[in-house]
């Protein structure tokens, strides 16, 4: 169903200023893969889904995405100024983006997508309240609610379990599994290394460069090592 | 003296009053919209460069035609979005941001001076840097009213993109926006501040920009009821520094920007005792 739901990585190099953030990366997320982006801090790993979202700009290589257009990305927490007055609704209401773009106006079907959505992260009763004053659990399910109104073919979280409550742990891990089971390429960022074995059938390994790259009980051991 | 004397009988009796309070009018309407952004983006730093961004263009249309309102318009205009191109760039090519942009904002204050005082007098060189509110003939006020019309509607039409790529960047990116709105805006910012050089000069016209905008922002309201505050703010301090300055004989544009400052300081302090006093029900829970 997803067919285009590759991601191709070829020799991709990424530097800021003089310092080589990523190099040479190579590699493919298959289609329909659940993969987890490992490495310590400062080995590319936020880089990476930049380059493939095209946020930055590429020192050499290429990314091939046939979804580029079906591509969502859930930046990290503090990339997002919360001090910005808006609502959790008209913050939701943007995963419509593809429908309203940058002029139009929410129909009334849109509206009662925002209202599903919100209940599928547990955000019903707070839609209307303002993202300044929300916990940061209740944000990143926001988020979520925003990325799942986005219908992506290829979906890219940096960090999104750090900092958050086990409560909201688990309603985002079970959207992450649901995408998975949707036939939708993920790839996230993850710290927590038992989480990655219980729960992400890939492993991306990196430090700058791609130490391993593949099934999970293979790739992992290389970054205990 | 009669409340009536007081407040109303300047602007009745004297026509360059009640052009100044149209002026005024217009560009709190556009301010408000303009500066909300210009802090909603943490930008108030590139307002106030580009603010004397404006300058030596402004001097080469003196230069070129006296005191013409268009041409000091036209002037400011090609150099403000000359200055906002090359701040844009050297941000890119990844040197100190505010080093760079405070670099412009001297370069271009000691240019536009040199090059007034060069053909013209100390009272040329003050007009243009603190502007002539009480000046402002028929045809200048057309000239504010029409950049404030284009300033409000192209705010209104572009708010959404302008919005995201002040909160979440990297989310218009990744929808595949490519169109450069960043660049619009302080396009837009150099348009108004354009707008409020006759009245305010290079050195005040970030003011009645910034304050109004800023005293808004202090209740924490929606965007769009922040622009309405701004501009109602813009126009009640505009008012008091006319008549005080009518009154007590003080320069005008200078006045008006302190009045507005005042509405800043009020607010944060009014905000700040809400909040002591009603800790929960500012939270709004």
């Amino acid at each position: 169903m997803w067919a285009e739901g590759r991601v191709l990585l070829r020799e991709v190099t990424v530097r800021y200023g003089r310092r080589v953030a990523l190099e040479a990366v190579s590699g493919e997320f298959a289609s329909g893969s659940l993969t987890a982006v490992i490495g310590a801090n400062g080995a590319g790993k936020s880089t990476l889904l930049a380059a493939i979202t095209g946020v930055v700009r590429l020192a050499g290589g290429t990314v091939e995405c046939a979804a580029r257009r079906r591509l969502a990305y859930l930046p990290q927490l503090s990339a997002i100024d919360r001090d910005y007055p808006l609502s959790v609704a008209e913050l939701i209401s943007l995963g419509g983006w593809r429908e309203i773009g940058a002029f139009r106006a929410p129909r009334s079907a849109l509206r009662q997508r925002i209202a599903a959505v919100a209940e599928t992260v547990g955000l019903s009763g707070r839609i209307e309240r303002s993202i300044g004053e929300i916990s940061v659990g209740e944000f990143q399910r926001a988020l979520f609610a925003r990325l799942i109104l986005q219908d992506a073919t290829v979906i890219l979280l940096d960090e999104p379990f750090a900092g958050i409550d086990p409560q909201t742990m688990s309603v985002l891990l079970d959207q992450v599994t649901r995408w998975h089971q949707e036939g939708r390429t993920v790839i996230a960022v993850v710290h927590d290394l038992d989480l990655v074995q219980a729960r992400f059938p890939s492993t991306l390994v990196l430090a700058r460069r791609c130490l391993a790259w593949g099934a999970t009980e293979m790739a992992l051991p290389v970054m205990a090592a | 003296m009669s409340l009536h004397a007081l407040i109303v009988e300047p602007f009745e009796t004297l026509a360059f009053m009640r052009a100044a309070l149209v002026a005024c009018l217009a560009l709190a309407l556009m301010n408000g919209a303009v500066g909300t952004l210009l802090v909603l983006r943490r930008m108030s730093l590139d307002g106030e460069v580009l603010g004397h961004a404006v300058m030596p263009g402004a001097a080469v249309g003196f230069l070129y035609a006296g005191p013409s309102p268009l041409w000091l318009s036209l002037g400011g205009l090609a150099s403000g979005l000359a200055v906002a191109t090359l701040s844009g760039l050297i941000t890119r090519a990844g040197a100190r941001r505010d080093a760079g942009l405070v670099a412009f904002y001297l370069v271009a204050l000691s240019l536009g001076v040199v090059l007034v005082a060069w053909r013209g007098s100390n009272v040329d060189v003050m007009r243009v840097l603190f502007g002539t509110v009480l000046a402002i003939d028929q045809r200048a006020l057309l000239q504010i009213a029409a950049f404030s019309s284009v300033i409000v509607i192209a705010i209104a039409a572009l708010y959404r993109p302008l919005a995201v790529g002040a909160f979440d960047p990297a989310f218009l990116r990744a929808v595949g926006v490519r169109a450069p709105y960043g660049a619009v805006f302080s396009a837009l910012v150099v348009l108004a501040l354009v707008a409020s050089f006759q009245a305010f000069g290079t050195l005040l016209a970030v003011g009645p920009m910034l304050l109004p905008a800023a005293a808004a922002r202090c209740w924490g309201l929606g965007a769009a009821v922040s622009m309405a505050l701004a501009a109602g703010f813009g126009l009640a301090a505009s008012i008091v520094g006319l008549l005080v300055s009518y009154h007590a004989d003080l320069p005008s544009g200078p006045v008006i920007v302190l009045a507005a400052g005042l509405l800043f300081g009020m607010s944060l302090a009014a905000v700040n005792a809400v909040r002591r006093l009603a800790p929960t029900l500012a939270r709004g829970s």
